[in-house]
């Protein structure tokens, strides 16, 4: 079952949700609204089989994003459960823009905790700003019994390059 | 848990589920298969941007079809009203849309349970691709929540047609 706005309040209270910073207004029916990092990585070039990226401060104006272009950035909030298993997308008024946020791993393991990496892909250019509410995070209920995540990634802050290479 | 298309059904007679018009023959297993309306939707800004009420045109879809380019990107809806103030829409492709590479949406497939009106898609072509009206391009399933239900009241309920967005509005809802 996908939690109700109420229940993810109550699961971040009762500690079974991480949600830092958590801010009511962010509530939505069944999902939480989360926040743009400061900064972006906008892909350079390839070195061998790895991509390149260049880390760069969001300015106050915003930055626009290329079409057709990788760019990796994280949430502002560190977000986790112990309990749920949560999936990451972004809000439906970006993604009426042509932004896609997540471009296919929008599922979040349980007990990873962490500032998520966000891939995003412009359709058209558009212009981003940091701390602007991009998308929104939904817990769902576990069936079965929950073996501690030890991927390479949960723990992670900050904007994480892929490491598969 | 997910709805299977038999209790899609009951709860659309229950009056849990508001799909209109409503056609048993669209439901499939765990969906109902939703229609694309007749009009699209095309940004005319060089930069798009969340602060701005971006600039559009709308497009009619003609009976012998409109071919979306490919790397297009345009706004659509569905001819459904759909809604739930019991349970959690989700939107997907039908697979055989997917399979020619044209997104529905390109990452918000999450509805907002007390969110009623149709469904705006968010199409954007991998490959040319061409729409006819009414074709059956997309699916909804219905998925059960957990705690107390606070409903919907955001800027995009009531719609009619594909609405653009309304990010610059600046409230979180």
């Amino acid at each position: 079952m996908i939690l109700t706005g109420k229940e993810i309040i109550k699961e971040v209270s009762n500690g079974n949700i991480t949600i830092q910073p958590f801010n009511f207004i962010q509530i939505n029916p069944n999902s939480y609204n989360y926040r743009l990092s400061k900064t972006i990585k906008v892909f350079k070039n390839m070195t061998g089989p790895k991509p390149v990226f260049r880390e760069a401060l969001i300015p106050k104006e915003g930055i626009v994003l290329e079409p057709r272009q990788l760019y990796l950035a994280h949430t502002l909030e560190v977000i986790g459960s112990k309990k749920y298993a949560m999936s990451l997308i972004g809000r439906s008024s970006l993604g009426r823009l042509g932004l896609f946020l997540q471009v296919s791993a929008n599922l979040g393991h349980t007990t990873s905790e962490h500032q998520w990496t966000l891939e995003l892909v412009a359709t058209q250019k558009i212009r981003l700003y940091s701390n602007m509410l991009i998308g929104q995070i939904s817990f769902w209920e576990n069936k079965g019994h929950i073996k501690l995540y030890r991927g390479q990634y949960g723990r992670l802050d900050e904007t994480q390059e892929s490491l598969l290479h | 848990m997910i709805l299977t298309g038999k209790e899609i059904e009951k709860e659309v007679n229950a009056r849990k589920i508001t799909i209109d018009p409503f056609k048993t023959s669209h439901l499939t297993t765990n969906s109902y298969d939703l229609t694309l309306g007749d009009i699209l939707l095309k940004y005319k800004e060089k930069i798009l941007d969340p602060k701005k009420n971006n600039k559009y045109k709308e497009i009619t879809i003609p009976k012998k079809g409109f071919v979306l380019r490919k790397g297009s990107f345009h706004l659509g809806c569905s001819r459904e009203k759909i809604g739930s103030d019991a349970y959690v829409p989700i939107i997907h492709a039908r697979s055989g849309i997917a399979r020619l590479g044209l997104f529905i949406h390109v990452t918000a497939d999450l509805i907002d349970i007390g969110s009623h009106g149709v469904i705006t898609f968010q199409l954007f072509a991998t490959l040319p691709v061409k729409i006819y009206p009414g074709m059956e391009l997309a699916q909804v399933s219905f998925w059960q929540p957990k705690g107390e239900i606070v409903l919907y009241s955001g800027k995009y309920q009531d719609s009619v047609g594909p609405k653009t967005s309304l990010s610059y509005l600046g409230n979180n809802k």
